[in-house]
């Protein structure tokens, strides 16, 4: 940076930052009023409280504390106190503590405390009892499956560290706070387990996060966006999951869950890439079961990113290959269309987006009509148009529906997008490019990493491992915990 | 930041070797071989092997004691900066003109095979761009690479050899020797230098987990490659037979045109040229990789990887120059090998005797 861009820290923070308590309520009143723009400020209160022994004077933002507490432990023991004695004796609350400077009161103010100034005194309590609205304990909503629980986190950190604690009942797990530098300041939370995390892996999270000096991060999924190594890569470096049961599974192998309050989410670092493909629901099921899904899954991923690219190369340059009935069936059915078989591919491909990006943010009373439009215009009159032959239509709904089998809503995007890159390369020299592009593909999946984490282990490079790839092992004889991570405790069993 | 440093190990080298080597079984070597011997083909690479085995395993032998060094270290350590030079740029030609000659061939073959109207030219830039892109990331990518789709490869292997296995007949394989004990033998060993990656790759003895895995890697993939190459030709030799198995150019697409899978699917040979491909990229990433690094090695280039671009275009150039297929192979490829042959025997040799010497110095 130039110095002439140097940053310029506005003069009332750098005051804050400094101003100590003082020993007058009427100085230390009109500093916060100033500062809170008491009477503008709609919910801030600034409440003064005149006991049989002294004056106290409250603050306090009405909408996120528990006006009932307030009453009970704050409000009432002050005024019916008969006796000169110490604040932290008069009201009863486990969370009251001290605070000397303005800087900690406006943290408290902020976090949902109540902050009582006593005349004559230089110090001034804080009382946590905030009462933040929040959602309930839901179902999970993107990350479904049959067996397994069904809770899932909620907008609320202490809520969802609460959830992790019921997971995981170990004075191991440990709930750091680290706070980024923006502006409000936001905390995050690292939860892992001490035994089992590798000290290098959470040091390079902590460092990337206090590296963090853009303003407005409030929640994780923009969090997500500062902490990746590669913002514009296809391929996500962090598992998002809403899943507690799935985050506990990561965190007793030695992963990291970070969370934030106002996210109904955790993320998981650092990651390879089978995680995006693995459902929690595959441990739950048995062995076979399980296996079995992830078979149907895996040949749905490779549907949904060749299937379109392969028919485009194999009738433009291979028809060779096709056997002589089904070339001329598939003739026949292009006999009256004019479009080039890529345009036709991409015409429907890019008209099933549109169904799918329309359905997403369509208002729910208008779903149902996006389903009949789809259907009938696509599938029906496009096809009566002579506008796409009917076998496209079924290649594309086929790759389309085979993208919404993918496990992890992150992994989608990279599937959609990849499956344009193929059809473009497919459309230019037939399978040689279309074989170079996946190479390439590949060859750039398996180059990334994760944290440190190769993005491809334990497949290549390998190492000890639950060998949790494209399939699982039996519970029973998955030895060791994911050695890519180098965790502290390498013995599972 | 990097968690594990050199990751590699054996199944990564295994596979790269597997690339490199074994895909040897599906170019156009077998032809070359096929032109002499006959329907004894499957008996040329055992009689290159062995002829070769002792040399390779002098050089290993040679690497495991100077435990520090890889190839071009290992000369320049034992005969000096001056011969070393000369004689790692040797070997680097060898390697580089073996490269360009198999490299024309395979872009001759898709062209040939797959894309008979466009020019080889277009198909040669697009298969280079390609290669050198992935050479690009380097060696750990290449590695990774190789295994992540080691199982497209192998599932294609196997099912050519099933479907080939329903069409072969075994008394083909009768005479035993084909064009004559004597002419067998003679190709063999003068052509054993087709097989001369194995002792390029020793370039990378040092970047792998710990080197004893790229002795478990090296003899691992080796031998695999050995089983791959001997009964992929002792199948074209019981597919094609003595007398017309050398009129044909690409044994590998010819031996998966002849087969049927059931009445439906009556041409797969394109189903089989998924894994072929693959592997052709993969082989040229990895010799082209090899490549650029013996010659940074040779003349001390910390980022060899910037020469990617001028080796692979001047392979292009050269490799262009023969006016035909039949040309490249039969002429300039055959005469190469012949030349490169007694090289790669004897400079394991050389380094043993050069290091017996340094020995008795001491």
């Amino acid at each position: 940076m130039f110095p002439w861009q140097k940053k310029k820290k506005t003069e009332a923070v750098a005051k804050q930052k400094n101003t100590k308590i003082s020993r007058s309520l009427k100085e230390n009143v009109a500093y916060l009023e100033e500062q809170y723009l008491y009477g503008t400020n709609f919910d801030f209160n600034s409440k003064e409280l005149r006991g049989s022994t002294g004056r106290y004077h409250l603050f306090y933002y009405s909408t996120i504390i528990d006006t009932k507490q307030l009453n009970e432990h704050i409000v009432t023991p002050l005024l019916e106190t008969k006796r000169d004695i110490p604040v932290p004796r008069i009201v009863t609350l486990s969370s009251l503590s001290s605070v000397k400077n303005m800087d900690e009161v406006e943290k408290g103010l902020s976090a949902g405390c109540v902050i009582i100034f006593k005349e004559g005194m230089s110090e001034a309590f804080e009382a946590k009892i905030d009462d933040f609205k929040h959602r309930a304990v839901e179902k999970p909503e993107n990350e479904k499956t049959v067996k397994g629980p069904k809770e899932s986190f909620t907008e609320s950190l202490p809520v969802n560290i609460s959830i992790f604690r019921k997971q995981i009942p170990s004075k191991d797990l440990i709930v750091e706070n680290i706070s980024i530098d923006s502006r409000p300041t936001m905390p995050v939370s690292l939860v892992y387990a001490r035994d089992l995390v590798n000290e290098e892996i959470l040091e390079n999270i902590k460092k990337r996060i206090k590296k963090i000096t853009a303003s407005n991060i409030r929640n994780i999924e923009i969090l997500e966006q500062f902490l990746e190594e590669r913002p514009a890569s296809l391929f996500p470096t962090m598992l998002y999951t809403e899943r507690p049961d799935n985050a506990g599974n990561y965190i007793m192998e030695g992963y990291v869950a970070i969370i934030m309050e106002n996210s109904s989410s955790c993320l998981i670092a650092p990651i390879t890439i089978w995680s995006f493909f693995h459902s929690p629901e595959d441990r739950y099921l048995r062995w076979a079961f399980g296996n079995f899904s992830r078979l149907v899954r895996a040949i749905a991923y490779f549907i949904t990113l060749f299937v379109s690219a392969t028919y485009v190369a194999i009738t433009n340059y291979h028809s060779q290959l096709i056997p002589i009935d089904l070339l001329l069936a598939i003739a026949s059915s292009r006999e009256r269309v004019p479009l080039p078989i890529v345009f036709e591919i991409l015409l429907m491909e890019v008209a099933f987006e549109l169904i799918r990006e329309a359905g997403i943010r369509i208002p729910s009373p208008l779903g149902p009509t996006i389903g009949i439009v789809g259907a009938l215009i696509l599938g029906q009159a496009a096809v009566e148009a002579n506008i796409v032959s009917p076998i496209v239509v079924i290649i594309v709904a086929l790759s389309g529906l085979s993208s919404f089998a993918a496990a992890n809503y992150s992994i989608n995007h990279t599937l959609r997008i990849s499956r344009f890159l193929f059809i473009f390369a497919a459309s230019m020299y037939g399978l040689l490019s279309l074989l170079g592009a996946i190479l390439l593909w590949v060859a750039y999946v398996v180059s990334i990493n994760s944290f440190g984490v190769s993005y491809f282990s334990p497949a290549t490079p390998s190492n000890r491992s639950p060998r949790d790839t494209f399939f699982r092992m039996i519970l029973k004889k998955e030895k060791w915990r994911p050695g890519f991570l180098n965790p502290k405790d390498w013995d599972k069993q | 930041m990097e968690l594990n440093k050199k990751p590699l190990r054996i199944r990564e080298l295994t596979a790269m070797i597997f690339m490199i080597i074994g895909l040897k079984g599906g170019d156009t070597t077998p032809a070359l071989f096929a032109d002499h011997a006959q329907n004894a083909i499957w008996i040329v690479p055992i009689i290159s092997f062995l002829f070769l085995l002792g040399p390779f395993l002098i050089l290993m032998h040679l690497l495991k004691k100077y435990k520090n060094y890889n190839l071009i270290e290992l000369i320049f350590h034992l005969i000096g900066k001056k011969a070393g030079t000369l004689l790692a740029l040797l070997l680097f030609t060898c390697g580089f003109i073996a490269m360009f000659t198999d490299m024309r061939n395979v872009m001759e073959e898709i062209n040939y095979l797959y894309f008979p109207n466009s020019p080889t030219l277009v198909i040669y830039v697009i298969f280079l761009t390609i290669c050198i892109l992935v050479a690009n990331k380097g060696l750990e990518t290449i590695g990774s690479l190789a295994w992540a789709l080691l199982p497209v490869i192998i599932v294609t292997i196997i099912a050519v050899i099933f479907v080939d296995l329903k069409e072969a007949v075994l008394v083909r394989i009768f005479p035993l020797f084909g064009g004559g004990v004597g002419t067998v033998l003679f190709e063999g060993i003068s052509k054993s230098a087709a097989f001369l990656e194995i002792f390029l790759i020793t370039i990378a003895y040092q970047s792998f987990h710990q080197t004893k895995y790229f002795h478990s890697g090296i003899y691992l993939g080796g031998s695999l490659s050995f089983m791959l190459i001997v009964s992929f030709y002792a199948v074209y030799a019981m597919l094609f037979d003595y007398n017309s198995i050398n009129n044909i150019a690409f044994l590998y697409q010819e031996a998966t045109e002849i087969v049927a899978l059931g009445h439906f699917f009556t041409n797969i040979s394109t189903l089989f040229m998924v894994g072929w491909m693959f592997s052709n990229f993969l082989r040229f990433i990895i010799f082209l990789y090899l490549i650029c690094w013996i010659f940074g090695a040779i003349f001390e280039i910390k980022r060899f990887e910037g020469l990617l671009l001028p080796i692979g275009f001047i392979a292009m150039i050269l490799s262009l120059i023969p006016p035909s297929f039949v040309v490249n192979e039969m002429f300039f490829r055959e005469r190469s090998l012949q030349i490169m042959t007694p090289i790669f025997f004897l400079f394991p040799f050389l380094l043993w005797v050069a290091s017996y010497w340094k020995d008795r110095k001491k």
